[in-house]
């Protein structure tokens, strides 16, 4: 088989990749042999291939990776974000759930109090309180200030139920057992003088 | 020739066929299943691979770099949405290919193409040099100036010679390989290779066949790049 410069023009690079038949192969070896162009063209590009084709004829430039992998990680640390973001979300949602619960469960076992207005007993007396039907608040047994039909209970009984202590006799009960701390003296004329009394 | 840092050291060739494949398939499966740390072991062969891709396409460092960024967050993105229909591999470089393209395209690079993107592929190249070559040594590579020399005439060849000369000399994919990441047929990947490695050779002749060398051959003034 006889080539032209032309046919190794067309072949030269399947030449290169192995990709030519035997006879083919051999028939441009031959022309290579007697040819100097063609010779020369095969000679270059031969370097071509080689000088491109190693690996540090491309180096990567300085920071690559570090910037690569921290744009990646930003990424990733995305997707953690978002993880802790929905375990933020499961524990806000559990302690709502359980505040409610609480909820039902002091509403359960500490009943509101009878009047909104009144303030619940911080201390109680060591002695039976009194409370009137359909009343809202526990005295002192012969308070002035209690109308109607009453029954004697325990204190705990009483704010069980909902009963807030009488300002007047309670407070002098308290305070004339000792039991009565400056705190609530002052509260107590802050709430006179409030009242212009 | 220079040392190599320790990621390109310990980056591995890309797994094709066999234990290294399944291997990769199984890495991603498990990716999928939301081992997500696992996909820098999965990327770390092709690292390099895809920042030349996008180098080639871009020719400039820094864009390169950036699309190689993005082109990985895509895939991270939608690995969920990798059929193994294709080698990971060759989806991974259609991803970079891809993001090298817009970027280049957003950054109207187009308008400053190479002049040989008009002309008619089916037309036969002919060479102007034929001054005489001898076996060039990979140690002139060490020299920056013939880096940088190389780099530009890859970079005067229009951008389908460019992709496929570097997908194929550059990163030795196989023909078929290359045709299925450009999405052309096994045929112009061959013509395409050829005019680039012709191409190459002229612009390079006068350099690699004389002065850089070590012997002068070629009038002076005759460098493409001058």
């Amino acid at each position: 088989m006889v080539v032209k410069c032309e046919d190794v023009l067309r072949e030269i690079s399947n030449y290169f990749e192995g990709d030519l038949d035997p006879a083919l192969k051999r028939a441009l070896d031959d022309h290579f042999a007697q040819c100097a162009r063609c010779r020369s063209v095969r000679d270059g590009m031969r370097n071509v291939i080689e000088l491109y084709g190693d690996k540090s004829m491309f180096p990567l430039p300085a920071g690559f990776y570090p910037q690569l992998h921290d744009r990646l990680a930003d990424q990733v640390e995305g997707q953690r974000g978002t993880r802790r973001a929905w375990l933020v979300s499961v524990g806000v949602t559990g302690a709502l759930a359980a505040s409610a619960l609480l909820a039902a469960a002091i509403d359960r076992f500490v009943p509101r109090p009878r009047s909104e207005m009144s303030q619940p007993a911080r201390r109680l007396p060591q002695r039976l309180v009194a409370v009137v039907d359909g009343g809202k608040m526990f005295h002192v047994p012969g308070c002035p200030f209690m109308h109607g039909k009453y029954h004697l209970v325990t204190p705990e009984e009483a704010v069980r139920e909902g009963y807030a202590p009488c300002n007047r006799c309670m407070y002098e009960a308290l305070r004339s057992a000792g039991n009565v701390s400056l705190d609530f003296e002052g509260e107590e004329a802050a709430s006179n003088e409030s009242e212009g009394k | 020739m220079r040392n190599r840092d320790w990621s390109e050291a310990e980056a591995t060739s890309a797994p094709q066929t066999g234990p290294g494949r399944e291997h990769e398939a199984a890495l991603i499966g498990r990716i999928q299943r939301g081992e997500r740390e696992l996909f820098y072991e999965l990327i770390r062969p092709y690292e390099r691979r895809v920042f030349v891709i996008a180098f080639a396409i871009l020719r400039n460092e820094a864009d390169a770099q950036d699309a190689v960024q993005d082109a990985f967050l895509k895939a991270f993105k939608y690995l969920s949405q990798f059929r193994h229909e294709s080698r990971f591999s060759t989806w991974l470089i259609q991803v970079a290919i891809n993001e090298a393209r817009l970027r280049q395209r957003k950054s109207h690079l187009e308008i400053m193409r190479p002049i040989e993107n008009q002309e008619n592929e089916d037309g036969t190249y002919t060479p102007r040099d034929f001054a005489d070559w001898r076996e060039i040594p990979l140690e002139v590579l060490e020299r920056k100036e013939v880096r940088e020399k190389l780099v530009a005439a890859l970079g005067s060849l229009a951008q389908k010679y460019r992709e496929v000369f570097v997908l194929r000399d550059v990163e030795h994919m196989s023909i078929e390989d290359t045709a299925q990441t450009l999405g052309i047929s096994a045929g112009a990947v061959k013509t395409r290779l050829l005019r680039a490695r012709l191409m190459l050779r002229d612009l390079l002749a006068p350099g690699l066949g004389g002065i850089w060398a070590g012997h002068s051959q070629v009038p002076k003034g005759t460098k493409p790049w001058s």
